[in-house]
């Protein structure tokens, strides 16, 4: 094989081996497998909004201080029951006592 | 628009875009005449195109890119030939005879070269296709592959004696 045969070898394996461009859309497909997982959106979209954002956590805060004073309320309403109720208790055992005491008093004057 | 971030700031999907269309003919070419399969081509070039998004930041220059192309491009060849085995060979006798006009022959001849290419040894391939389809003195191909110059030299002679050979025993049958 001479040089022009060998020169003409090598230019048809040049113009066997051009460039080519891949299928159509390759540029799409690799940006679409480059696209990351998107969050999903968030459920409620009005939430969003700054000044009801700040609404619901001041009803939030006023609910919770409310709940607050009211428990405390109702714990002071049961000790102060708690407390009549043994206040009522020792006059009862006081009256019992004071009529054992007069009961005694007859007997030892009738004699 | 999508965002991603790189060491140099935020880049643009456009841009990537831009990057991709400017290369992809590059990379697609390179798998598609090493592995002669046009869908295994495309899948390989996505790839190298996906890890290049995660490299863009190392990479500094267009020089850069494009000599980082070509050797991902090819590793990534070389790993999908290994796992193929495929035996190109038998595909030659494959291809029909020419009776159609000058310009079906040259395809002919084209497709035909393109098989024997995809036929050679891996690394003949590589020093083939990195010289034919992008022109590259060996001295650029020895860089490439991380490999001298002489043995560059030594695989072009013996591929292209090879597909001669080769070419001249299908022109024979």
């Amino acid at each position: 094989m001479d040089h022009r045969q060998e020169d003409q070898f090598e230019y048809q394996l040049k113009s066997a081996l051009h460039r080519q461009e891949p299928p159509n859309g390759f540029t799409v497909r690799v940006l679409a497998r480059l696209e990351p997982a998107r969050p999903e959106p968030w459920p409620q979209p009005w939430l969003h909004l700054p000044s009801l954002r700040w609404a619901l956590a001041c009803a939030l805060g006023i609910a919770v201080f409310a709940g607050g004073w009211m428990f405390q309320q109702e714990r002071r309403r049961a000790e102060g029951e708690a407390a009549r109720q043994q206040v009522m208790l020792a006059l009862r055992i006081t009256g019992a006592k004071m009529q054992l005491a007069e009961a005694r008093v007859r007997h030892l004057s009738e004699r | 628009m999508a965002l991603s971030t790189t060491a140099e700031g935020p880049t643009r999907t456009s841009d990537f875009a831009e990057l991709v269309e400017a290369h992809q003919a590059m990379v697609f070419s390179l798998a598609y005449h090493f592995l002669h399969d046009r869908t295994a081509a495309e899948e390989i070039a996505q790839d190298v195109f996906l890890e290049l998004h995660l490299h863009l930041n190392e990479l500094e220059s267009s020089e850069h890119r494009i000599s980082w192309l070509r050797r991902v491009a090819l590793n990534r060849c070389i790993d999908e030939g290994r796992r193929r085995k495929r035996h190109r060979e038998a595909q030659i006798e494959e291809l029909p005879e020419p009776i159609a006009p000058a310009a079906k022959v040259d395809q002919w001849t084209h497709e035909r070269l393109r098989r024997l290419v995809a036929s050679l040894p891996e690394h003949m391939r590589m020093v083939i296709v990195l010289r034919y389809q992008e022109d590259l003195d060996p001295e650029d191909i020895a860089a490439a592959l991380h490999i001298p110059v002489n043995t560059v030299k030594s695989q072009l002679q013996r591929a292209l004696q090879m597909l001669r050979e080769k070419a001249g025993a299908v022109k024979r049958t």
